[in-house]
């Protein structure tokens, strides 16, 4: 009798275990779900812009230049994936799905956005390309980010397009060769607009200093 | 998953383990309600008072002990002051005057409780000894109750109350009489197990026989009444729990005072742990052997482990955190788009897990306020749950630090 209670109670303890086991990997899965979704709206409203450009040939300039295009559900969506993948790994399958599919958004609104700026002479985003590591060959990439983020809600013209250097996706790799970024100089790595990449932490006095088109951005009123 | 989370796993499996053991035996064997029977016989009874320097509540203890509904021709009380250097002799000896041949007054020279506890019993004659800390105040029903426990079952050698706090106000008080009262569900538990593992000060009643057969208070590291309950159940004497005998006590008002105690209590169980080391898993001691002692013992050290990975992590993420506002140069601020949702929250297995923890320590609470017909207030259980998490591993580690260097901890 006294044996089963230590061994009732032992089954107990590893059943209650095993349910926050299955909750926490049900809601992942959920997290998971979330961001599939919000890259499916994401993913229609680019192809709904790039539809309505080519029907056109040229849009609303103002309407663009006044209202950042997706950048809110790029930003949510960098966020979220930042959450699943602390929860459930960089390694997990899912993860480095839906950070592919958010490399590609992220691709395609940058090429977007360049189009619709020169077609627009008075849309002049700001734009970074940044590339950073997290196979822990990259001390100063989580410091970078910081600084990036914050630059970006101060900014919101400004838009920060940021990659996972290692993802294996050929679009990405066509992108770092473009703009000839080389992982031996150095990450975290960063183009501004079309200048030269910049290798290496900066922090946010260097970056006022390395972007001067900052100063032709509007500010939030909540950081500044 | 890292190697210190693995560890924190293991503590809470532990606790968790040992929360629902109890809970078992609780739904096996609930606690039978107080009665108005009464006992057939009114064994004799010497109650003793040892004191050192206390002036402040001895008036009143023994007040308790006066208004106990018991016949007056079967209970002495018998105040034995240690050595006090404040009013405690002269308030003794005034009740000694006042109320002669009910109350009895003995003074010595300062030797620690024990002493003081073995001159009582030497210099008593009751059938029935009891031990009252002059800091606590029993409910006029107490003797009754716990002598019925003795009429029920001649095996019984030693009986335990129910411990309330008396009066709590201030924050710390409140903390405490919610451990106070878990304090009741456990020691009920550890009851049904036969396992009771300390017969408090505050009290605790034995057969005169126990003393003429396992021998007499030792020093114990500052925890005789830990200790006899060790030695009490290597010799198979039987301890049982009266819940339904209620006893009052004050608790220390400053963290400090708390600390000084519990730091006491803590390394009197591990010094007592290692003189009674043969009794860890060994069945011959029952419940109390194999089940009890390394329990404490591993909720011990999970403590102190989950307390330092805690303080480990939090330090290390503040230091990481201002390291990184230096070195980034970004002023302070808020998220610009805070964003409200579930999917922000922690939601990983440890979460639910310490929550599982919780929520059982909640019910134990619940249970044992219900044991000891005690009531808690809402604020006391934000006290008990804010602070004591956060308190209880400086004993801890102050007691593992004295033991190590085996200190003696004071008695006051």
């Amino acid at each position: 009798m006294q044996g089963q209670k230590y061994v009732v109670a032992f089954v107990i303890t590893a059943a209650i275990f095993a349910t926050a086991f299955y909750i926490a990997n049900r809601l992942d899965a959920r997290r998971v779900a979330d961001i599939r979704a919000t890259q499916e709206a994401v993913s229609i409203d680019i192809l709904s812009l790039e539809t309505q450009f080519d029907l056109l040939g040229s849009l609303e300039c103002s309407t663009i230049a006044d209202n950042p295009i997706l950048s809110e559900e790029l930003n949510s969506l960098a966020g979220r994936l930042s959450v699943a993948e602390e929860n459930l790994g960089q390694g997990n399958a899912e993860v480095v799905s839906l950070k592919k599919q958010y490399s590609l958004l992220e691709i395609k609104d940058y090429l977007l956005m360049r189009e619709i700026s020169q077609k627009c002479p008075k849309f002049k985003p700001v734009y970074i390309l940044y590339f950073y590591s997290n196979n822990g060959d990259c001390p100063d990439c989580g410091r970078m980010g910081d600084v990036l983020t914050y630059l970006r809600e101060t900014y919101p013209g400004l838009r920060v397009y940021s990659f996972d250097y290692h993802l294996d996706l050929s679009a990405l790799r066509t992108l770092v060769g473009s703009r000839k970024i080389i992982e031996t100089k150095g990450l975290p790595a960063f183009v501004v607009n079309n200048k030269a990449p910049v290798y290496g932490f900066k922090n946010l006095q260097e970056m006022q200093v390395l972007i001067p088109e900052l100063k032709t951005l509007a500010t939030t009123t909540a950081t500044q | 998953m890292d190697a210190g989370a693995f560890g924190l796993y293991i503590c809470l499996f532990i606790a968790l383990y040992f929360e629902v053991f109890l809970l078992i035996s609780f739904f096996e064997k609930k606690p039978a309600k107080k009665n108005s029977e009464l006992p057939a016989h009114y064994p004799s009874v010497s109650m003793l008072v040892p004191c050192y320097n206390e002036e402040r509540t001895l008036g009143k203890t023994i007040e308790s002990l006066l208004a106990l509904q018991y016949p007056q021709d079967k209970l002495n009380i018998v105040v034995i002051d240690d050595g006090s250097q404040d009013n405690t002799a002269t308030i003794g000896r005034e009740y000694a005057q006042t109320y002669p041949g009910r109350v009895s007054f003995l003074q010595k020279e300062n030797g620690g409780k024990y002493t003081a506890l073995n001159l009582g019993i030497n210099q008593s004659r009751g059938e029935i000894i009891g031990c009252l800390d002059a800091d606590s105040f029993a409910a006029p029903d107490a003797l009754l109750e716990a002598v019925k426990h003795f009429e029920s079952d001649r095996s019984i050698m030693a009986i335990t109350p129910a411990m309330k706090v008396y009066r709590p106000r201030k924050l710390l008080e409140l903390m405490q009489s919610v451990e106070y009262t878990f304090g009741i569900f456990y020691k009920k538990m550890f009851d049904n197990l036969s396992a009771i593992n300390v017969l408090p000060g505050p009290f605790s009643l034995y057969k005169r026989e126990v003393f003429r057969r396992i021998g007499m208070f030792r020093h114990a590291h500052n925890t005789e009444d830990m200790e006899i309950a060790f030695r009490m159940h290597q010799h198979g004497l039987r301890i049982v729990n009266a819940h339904t005998a209620f006893v009052y006590t004050t608790v220390p008002q400053t963290v400090r005072a708390l600390l000084k105690q519990r730091t006491r209590w803590s390394q009197g169980f591990l010094q007592n742990a290692r003189d009674y080391r043969h009794m860890f898993f060994n069945r011959r001691y029952g419940n109390f052997g194999t089940l009890i002692l390394p329990f404490a013992l591993a909720s011990f050290l999970a403590g102190i482990y989950a307390a330092l990975y805690a303080a480990y992590r939090i330090t290390s993420a503040a230091v990481a955190r201002v390291s990184d506002i230096v070195a980034t140069g970004i002023p302070p601020h808020l998220p610009a788009h805070a964003e409200l949702s579930w999917f922000y929250l922690n939601t990983t297995m440890m979460t639910f897990v310490v929550a599982a923890v919780l929520a059982m320590t909640f019910v134990a609470i619940v249970l044992g306020s219900r044991i000891a017909e005690a009531r808690l207030s809402v604020k006391s259980f934000a006290a008990y749950f804010a602070f004591f998490g956060l308190l209880a591993p400086l004993w801890l580690i102050r007691a593992a630090w004295g033991a190590l260097l085996a200190r003696q901890s004071a008695w006051r």
